[in-house]
């Protein structure tokens, strides 16, 4: 395997995927590696709304022309990955009418489509609005699934030809005569076909230009090169409920604030969120204030989110950055643009270029930017195609529905595989072969499609996750994981399996231990006595490697009797107080035909 | 007594009546969807206990259970107008999921709701399916024809050639006997007796005899009439039409709403004037307290479903009947006594082994837990009748190994099945309150 590359991006986020993708589109010989599975970092900790440009239609109006540019590229690239639900900017009575003109304004200066509805009209469409309501304006909002829009970048830069290996982090920059030539990795345990080293080998890889993507990270790969990146990583809280209280995504309509947004995602709506400077993006609090607030005040615009069922919360850094000069106090000041680093330029150190800021929604346009800056330094003339060409799984997306019956799915379990798979439904469902039960109930993956991802993404069951939603709807994995991890046999031996499980449920857990309330107590208390005591699961013996004595055991009511006449006390039934023994013995016998 | 005076048909003769539907306190909702089934879904932990209680589930492995009817398939099909699995026509409503749910998740409602988009949506309005089940629903107004010449229509539904040609051409299954109508109907006996024989300021009650009391069964309707006089109430029998339960189960919202109307109009005017609703059937009063205000908002169906009873419930929470029957005996009597799941739900499925075991006379036995499997109309569909007969065979088992060779139970559609699977004859608990006390 070739050590050398034309180019190395650092982060399997969003943004690294999207430039492995634009480059190896453009012919270029790229390498990406990540040190998690793919979305390790903030691209797998947001709450999943496409932007219309309207949340930056005021504060930033460059960012909302963006925005609604690449909303527009997104829904024709990655159609399997969006949800069209449109969104509202609503208006409450204490806040104020001139903002709601500017947001108006702002949009309409900024070419994002926006209509004002009256109260009514809006809660016609969300009926769950407060009563109270002024208004609404309706922009074209939407959900994506950052999950599956990364994963299909990285498929896409693969096809390509581009090398993308997960599991190997950063441990050094490498640099020679003043230039940075490659990056140190240390390979973490995984499998699949993103994953090439051994667990604990370190591996030199050259390249000819690295790409420092790692967003909240970048500082820390800076230092390993000497340089200083100033990324101020803020973090946000967002909240998991249930089911959908609205279908669309709704916004309050006032300047920035903490908690003013519900974002329909899939079979959930997710809440969010907060802002707020955090040290390390990987070692901050979590706060149970956190997840109140954003109930609390989302309830002020959806008042049933009061009294919904909360499913997890988890918190996500972002990425932000501000020419040292600027200086703002507040984090909520600080622009969502994205900035390019070239160390170059700016701290006298070819090689390497560092990309900052930015969100979700723009990600292509920032990849196609930093593309054709690196495709410049190597001096190579390619266009960049990556808003022409539908990812993998986006292609023909319309032509689906005609072919569900075929799978022999029911329907919304049909219908949700087909939502997540796209054009890829035939190859996955339709070439499957044998029986296809439904592995996880509560978001509809079936056996076909965990096998699936397990190709694509190896033996680590959070990877399965995120391609698939298993183990990510109300019952938090406790009827999905074990099942999921049976699917890894034969082709990963039993230890591989029981860590995968260990690590999903391990991983559930972190986000649950935010909504133990309510019904999702009781969730919590099922899945643990499901897995610690019918499972055995904190006390088996395979796994704290004890023997069983298989002699404590005794030889169960029939104790050692001839075998034949055992079945008798299994058909105990209850007939209405008739206990003769002759009667009994002849309800067992026909129980039994 | 006007009430009791009113004409003899069901069927409603205002027709501004069949429409009082125009109060809509959740207008908000667009489309069809009045029904808040967010709470619902988000009480299910997905324990399954559920799906261990469904007696289809145990007997189809392709059944997929209540938890996937309903806030599984709820929670996946937001929102997108996502099609209903057809599997929900394979649900008999027998509602135990409801009784088995210990998290308060409105399964019965959900499935309901389904089946009612289901067959608004999905279903083929020309589909033999669609037309037979369509009949089934509206057994009320078929029996209503059927009775106008009832020694006729016994003898044409008896005959093996028309069981055939049922089966063949509607899908009913020639296994089963059509039930047979009674020469006369117990509105026609109620009004040829002129009506209640009591009058009573303090206690009376409006009876909900709903069709098959009227039509099959008026044996039971006049021993409702005769205990309850007994006991000094008066009676009144309303105006009304089915209690909706075959539609439910058929998915016919429409048919049911409209039925419910007129129901609902009739009765919550009678409340007013001081009468509590009584039915005789299980899955009657099932109806108008649980699923009249699950599904339907009208006028008045809140107060309706609070104020209805079954009848020995009724009577055994106002007056002293085990007192009335430490005193009375009857002839000599074994019983295999079923409780109707719908008894079930309402908590009512040891009230006939209660009162009845110190009886003199009677020896009763209850055959046990399991449901009976007829659900209804379900039982009545020939690509359900075998599903239906294998749900059953527990409660036949326990019917032949007790020792009375005559049934029991408060369900009608029990009450073939049970005939059906023995070969036993049925009684209501009221005609046996009847015997003691009358």
């Amino acid at each position: 395997m070739s050590k050398r590359s034309r180019v190395l991006v650092i982060g399997g986020g969003s943004t690294g995927c999207g430039i492995a993708r634009d480059l190896a589109m453009r012919g270029v010989d790229v390498t990406l590696v990540e040190k998690g599975n793919l979305t390790h970092g903030t691209t797998g900790r947001m709450h999943g709304l496409l932007h219309s440009g309207g949340r930056y239609a005021v504060s930033d109006q460059a960012s909302a022309e963006e925005c609604i540019q690449e909303n527009r590229v997104l829904r024709r690239i990655a159609s399997h990955c969006v949800e069209m639900t449109g969104g509202l900017f609503v208006q409450r009575p204490e806040d104020a009418d001139e903002y709601f003109e500017q947001k108006l304004d702002g949009c309409r200066e900024c070419g994002i489509p926006a209509e004002v509805l009256s109260a009514a009209e809006a809660r016609e469409i969300e009926p769950y609005l407060a009563e109270d309501i002024e208004r609404a304006i309706r922009v074209p909002d939407g959900a994506i699934d950052p999950f599956r829009l990364c994963v299909a970048n990285a498929a896409d830069a693969v096809e390509h030809g581009a090398r993308v290996e997960t599991h190997s982090e950063v441990t050094d920059v490498l640099v020679e005569d003043g230039e940075v030539v490659g990056v140190e990795v240390e390979h973490a345990a995984g499998s699949g076909k993103y994953v090439h080293g051994h667990p604990g080998e370190t591996e030199k890889l050259y390249a000819d230009y690295v790409v420092n993507a790692t967003g909240a990270w970048a500082g820390q790969i800076g230092e390993m090169a000497g340089v200083e990146v100033a990324v101020r990583p803020s973090k946000g809280v967002m909240t998991i409920m249930n089911v959908r209280q609205v279908d669309t995504v709704i916004n309050r309509c006032r300047p920035k604030g903490d908690a003013d947004i519900v974002v329909p995602h899939e079979t959930t709506c997710i809440l969010g969120t907060t802002d707020e400077e955090v040290e390390d993006p990987e070692d901050y609090p979590e706060e149970g204030w956190e997840v109140d607030l954003m109930i609390d005040t989302l309830s002020e615009l959806v008042p049933i989110l009061d009294e919904a069922r909360t499913i997890r919360s988890f918190w996500g850094v972002r990425p932000l950055y501000e020419p040292p000069e600027v200086g703002s106090e507040d984090p909520t000041d600080i622009t969502r643009d994205f900035f390019l680093l070239d160390h170059d330029e700016r701290d006298g150190l070819p090689g390497m270029a560092s990309i900052v800021g930015g969100k979700l929604t723009t990600y292509r346009m920032m990849a196609e930017q930093i593309s054709d800056h690196v495709c410049e330094k190597l001096g190579v003339d390619a266009e960049c195609h990556t808003a022409e060409e539908p990812l993998p799984g986006s292609e023909d997306f319309s032509v689906l529905r005609e072919w569900m019956d075929e799978f022999g799915l029911r329907s919304p379990i049909g219908k949700r595989s087909a939502q997540r798979l796209g054009s890829r439904t035939d190859e996955v469902l339709g070439e499957w072969d044998g029986p296809n039960p439904t592995v996880c109930e509560c978001e509809a993956v079936t056996r076909a499609e965990i096998n699936d991802a397990i190709d694509d993404a190896g033996s680590e069951l959070n990877a399965v996750r995120l391609r698939t939603r298993a183990s990510m709807g109300n019952c938090q994995g406790a009827f999905c994981c074990h099942r999921m991890a049976n699917e890894l046999s034969p082709e990963y031996d039993e230890s591989v399996a029981r860590k995968a499980l260990d690590d999903l449920y391990q991983e559930r857990w972190k986000g649950e231990r935010h909504a133990l309330w309510g019904e999702q107590l009781s969730q919590a208390m099922l899945k643990h006595l499901l897995h610690a005591t019918t499972m055995n699961r904190d006390g088996d013996p395979a796994k704290t490697d004890d023997r069983v004595d298989f002699t404590a055991f005794d030889a169960g009511p029939d104790g050692g009797a001839a075998a034949g006449d055992g079945q008798q006390s299994e058909d105990a039934v209850a007939d209405g107080g008739i206990t003769d023994e002759t009667n009994a013995g002849e309800g067992a016998a026909d129980a039994d035909s | 007594m006007s009430d009791a005076e009113s004409p003899a048909t069901t069927e409603p003769t205002d027709p501004t009546r069949e429409h009082e539907t125009d109060f809509d306190p959740v207008s908000v909702f667009d489309g069809d969807e009045t029904m808040d089934l967010r709470p619902g879904a988000d009480n299910c932990y997905k324990c399954s206990v559920c799906d261990t209680a469904c007696p289809v589930a145990e007997v189809d492995d392709d059944f997929p259970g209540p938890k996937f009817q309903g806030p599984e398939q709820w929670r996946l099909k937001r929102k997108d107008g996502g099609e209903i699995d057809d599997s929900i026509m394979s649900c008999s409503n027998c509602m135990r999921c409801d009784d088995a749910c210990p998290s308060g998740v409105p399964l019965s409602q959900m499935h309901n709701t389904a089946r009612g988009e289901y067959v608004d949506e999905q279903m083929d309005k020309l589909s033999r399916e669609y037309v037979r089940n369509r009949i089934l629903a509206n057994y009320g107004t078929l029996a209503r024809l059927g009775s106008k010449v009832p020694r006729l229509t016994n003898l044409v539904m008896g005959n093996s050639l028309v069981q055939k040609i049922n089966e063949k051409v509607l899908g009913i299954p020639s296994e089963r006997d059509f039930p047979a109508f009674a020469s006369q109907t117990f509105r026609e006996w109620w009004h040829e007796r002129g009506g209640a024989n009591v009058e009573n300021e303090d206690k009376r009650i409006a009876y909900f005899h709903g069709c098959y009391s009227n039509y099959n069964t008026p044996e039971v309707a006049k021993a409702l009439v005769r205990v309850f006089e007994s006991f000094g109430y008066e009676v009144v029998v309303p105006r009304q039409r089915c209690s909706g339960t075959p539609m439910f189960a058929n998915g016919m919202l429409d048919d049911a709403e409209r039925a419910a109307g007129v129901n609902v109009g009739e009765f919550s005017d009678l409340l007013e004037a001081g009468y509590d609703v009584v039915a005789s059937c299980t899955s009657c009063s099932m109806s108008l307290r649980q699923e009249y205000p699950e599904l339907f908002e009208l006028s008045g169906i809140e107060e309706v479903a609070a104020n209805t009873y079954e009848a020995l419930e009724y009577l055994r929470i106002h007056e002293d009947v085990r007192g009335a029957l430490d005193d009375a005996s009857v002839d000599d009597q074994a019983l295999a006594y079923h409780a109707p799941c719908h008894a079930r739900n309402q908590g009512l499925d040891r009230q006939a082994v209660e009162l009845f075991r110190d009886l003199d006379g009677v020896l009763i036995e209850d055959v046990g837990d399991s449901c009976s499997g007829i659900s209804g109309t379900y039982g009545w569909k020939e690509e359900k009748y075998e599903t239906s007969m294998k749900i059953g065979e527990e409660m036949f088992e326990h019917m032949r190994d007790a020792t009375g060779e005559v049934g029991m139970t408060e369900c009608p559609t029990c009450s073939m099945q049970m005939e059906h699977g023995t070969g036993y004859d049925i009684k209501h608990p009221l005609q046996l309150l009847e015997e003691a006390l009358c």
